[in-house]
């Protein structure tokens, strides 16, 4: 029994270290500093309470950055959701009529995902340049003033939701292709001879209920991804103008490694991963009890 | 018997060889440097002659830094972890940050006394010093100029030789260019720190006191020069698009002028080859005295505490800051020289003037103007240079000079704990 004990303690015991120095000591450090105004750099720290979280909470800048991560998370989530649904059903019936082409699109879809999203980011400020970017140049030759995608305090934040839509479509469209290969063909058999005859009532009746674990999957994945925005905001705003598209993580970046307020950074952080983890339980709680599985 | 002679021999001058290789056994210094794409032909370029001249030391240059803003991160995280190179080059507004930090050594000790003749006039040695203690010297220099496309300021009805000397003249000309088309833009500046102290420094105005106790940017110097925004929006039809994209349509010669730093003269004059002549102007001088710019680039300082360490560090400080040195970098990089020698003396860059004429005309103006970049004191030093680039994009957007300038103020002072 002793002897188990021991084989299974050194099985276990290394992995187990290692995310205890490397993962839950370094998480202390960070909730102990979130307490501090410790500069990233300096020798001394002052225990200040929780005014790092009075001040995210209570400041301008602060409320900013949570109000446009709600805002693009509100648009990106159920859009690319939605939208990666919709591919993936249609790419789906593709596979029979013209197996080639739904293979091609597949691939065209997929490509966003793939690519890194900083190299690609160089090429939509191409696009998206006021007077040189080719959707300018597209929109005045239809006859449509030209717009500041990038640098319109009222537009920038839509513009890179669209941006975080494109990216996470195709992962989503191959997440519900398996999940659509999945369900048997009995089951449409079987409810055409209950009656269910119509494409819109076969969806609701079979393909909708069948994706629930996929779906439940899809949204959490892209919910986190969604509210963790980063790289866009970083490679093509900088947060900006004037904050208009200063997200969440952006602040924790910004106030952490150009201002070097480590203190205020991981306050941030702290609140940022307790939103996040009870964000994810809740949707499991609400998703889980309309998701039927197998 | 002569085996072992033989023998006695080997193992002696194998000694002699081995003391001789340990006398020559040049001491290193590791050098730390930011921005590959501009600097690392020059960085070579620099440690080689230095090692050529001084054959007893040796630069050991570390990998670089992305940008200024990562290696000021970097030197930190090894400050902390005891790995710190032992010379550094820093962006001209970061050395504080390191200084603040109490990490940069001062080199009081080290100039000379007649720190004239050796080239470094108080307005370079401004660049480095805080409180009369000298933390760095500066290595390269750049100060906003104006940038002009004189094919879009003729079609609009300029000329280049009666081109406008003030604010009041380049707005309306700017407005002629942007109303010759639709993806036409007459001026555009950055909303953004430095160029506002720019502009400040035209009018004669400071963002900060003397001893940094107080926000001084909400004189009339400073509406002013804020007002400048609003009026190049609203009468020049500046747009709001973004650094990146200004720097991408003036050399596509899209932008008719554009306030910007000196240092991207190369890179626009390469852009531009073939389109048209790309050509350089000072920004305008409003105020009769206490004007300045304040100066981009790069300074060097010393990290290390090491006595022999410090010895070399110095040699290299002084043949980079040095008319040698400076030489090179200037010729490399297209930034304007930090020592005065350079300057004055024919011999080290009149035939690179020559041939870059533009050149020229931003590196006089530095000389003629160099100033201090502000850095805003504190914790909150970094942090507050965003809130002004915000209050700049409101002004662009129509909003109220005298309340935006008053108001960020106030912020300013709050959040920088002057009041």
């Amino acid at each position: 029994m002793i002897r188990r004990a021991i084989t299974d303690l050194v099985l276990v015991g290394p992995a187990a270290l290692a995310i205890v120095i490397f993962i839950f000591l370094p998480a202390i450090v960070v909730i102990l500093l979130a307490f501090t105004d410790y500069q990233f750099g300096s020798s001394t720290a002052n225990w200040i309470g929780v005014d790092n979280f009075t001040s995210l909470f209570g400041s301008k800048i602060g409320r900013k950055a949570l109000t446009n991560t709600l805002i693009y998370a509100g648009i990106v989530i159920p859009a690319s959701v939605g939208l990666g649904l919709l591919v993936a059903i249609g790419l789906h019936h593709l596979t029979t009529s013209l197996p080639k082409a739904s293979n091609i699109l597949r691939a065209i879809y997929f490509l966003p995902v793939s690519a890194t999203l900083v190299a690609m980011a160089v090429s939509w400020q191409m696009l998206l340049h006021p007077s040189l970017g080719l959707i300018n140049n597209w929109l005045s030759i239809l006859g449509i003033a030209p717009q500041q995608w990038l640098s319109n305090r009222d537009l920038v934040l839509y513009t890179l939701a669209v941006i975080g839509i494109w990216q996470s479509v195709g992962y989503n469209m191959v997440l519900f292709l398996a999940g659509l290969a999945a369900i048997p063909k009995t089951l449409y058999d079987a409810a055409e001879v209950d009656g269910v005859t119509g494409g819109w009532s076969r969806f609701w009746v079979v393909t909708w209920p069948m994706l629930g674990p996929i779906t439940m999957f899809v949204i959490i994945v892209t919910a986190a991804n969604a509210f963790r925005v980063f790289e866009s905001v970083a490679a093509m705003t900088k947060g900006g103008p004037a904050f208009a598209s200063d997200t969440i993580v952006y602040a924790i970046y910004r106030e952490g490694f150009v201002y070097f307020k480590a203190g205020y950074a991981s306050a941030i952080t702290v609140i940022f991963f307790i939103a996040l983890l009870l964000l994810t339980a809740l949707q499991i709680a609400l998703v889980e009890r309309k998701v039927h599985y197998r | 018997m002569k085996l072992l002679k033989t023998a006695c021999k080997l193992i002696l001058s194998f000694g002699i060889a081995l003391s001789a290789a340990s006398a020559l056994a040049a001491t290193e210094i590791r050098v730390h440097y930011a921005i590959p794409t501009i600097w690392a032909e020059t960085q070579e370029k620099l440690a080689d002659a230095f090692m050529a001249k001084n054959p007893d030391m040796k630069i050991k240059i570390d990998g670089p830094a992305e940008s200024y803003a990562d290696g000021v991160q970097r030197l930190l995280r090894e400050a902390v972890a005891g790995t710190a190179p032992d010379v550094a080059y820093v962006g001209l507004n970061r050395w504080r940050i390191l200084e603040d930090r109490g990490l940069t050594k001062p080199l009081d000790s080290f100039l000379p006394k007649d720190k004239l003749a050796a080239g470094y006039t108080p307005a370079l040695l401004s660049l480095g010093s805080y409180k009369d203690v000298q933390h760095a010297l500066g290595t390269s220099a750049s100060n906003m100029v104006l940038y002009v496309n004189p094919d879009l300021v003729e079609k609009a009805g300029g000329s280049m030789d009666n081109f406008p000397k003030d604010f009041d003249g380049i707005i309306e000309l700017a407005a002629k260019i942007d109303a010759l088309g639709d993806n036409i833009e007459g001026i555009w500046i950055g909303r953004h720190d430095w160029r506002f102290q720019s502009l400040l420094g035209s009018h004669g105005g400071r963002p900060l006191n003397e001893d940094e106790s107080d926000i001084t940017f909400d004189s009339n110097a400073g509406m002013t020069a804020a007002s400048l925004y609003k009026r190049f929006a609203q009468e020049g039809g500046m747009s709001s698009m973004t650094q990146n994209d200004a720097r991408q349509a003036f050399p596509s010669g899209t932008l008719g002028m554009f306030f910007e730093s000196s240092s991207l003269l190369k890179r626009f004059e390469e852009g531009a080859a073939g389109k048209f002549q790309v050509t350089v102007l000072g920004t305008p001088v409003v105020a009769k005295d206490n004007v300045y710019f304040p100066t981009g680039g790069s300074a060097i300082l010393m990290l290390t505490d090491d006595e022999t360490k410090q010895k070399v560090a110095w040699e290299y400080i002084s043949f980079v800051t040095g008319p040698e040195g400076q030489k090179i970098i200037v010729e490399n990089t297209g930034y304007a020289p930090a020592n005065k020698i350079v300057l004055d003396d024919a011999k080290y860059l009149g035939a690179y003037y020559d041939k870059n004429p533009n050149a020229k005309v931003a590196h006089a103006q530095v000389a003629a103007h160099a100033g201090p970049w502000y850095a805003y004191p504190g914790a909150e030093g970094v942090a507050v240079t965003d809130l002004i680039a915000a209050a700049l994009v409101e002004l662009t957007e129509g909003a109220d000079v005298e309340k935006t300038v008053s108001d960020l103020a106030e912020t300013l002072r709050l959040q920088l704990k002057m009041k």
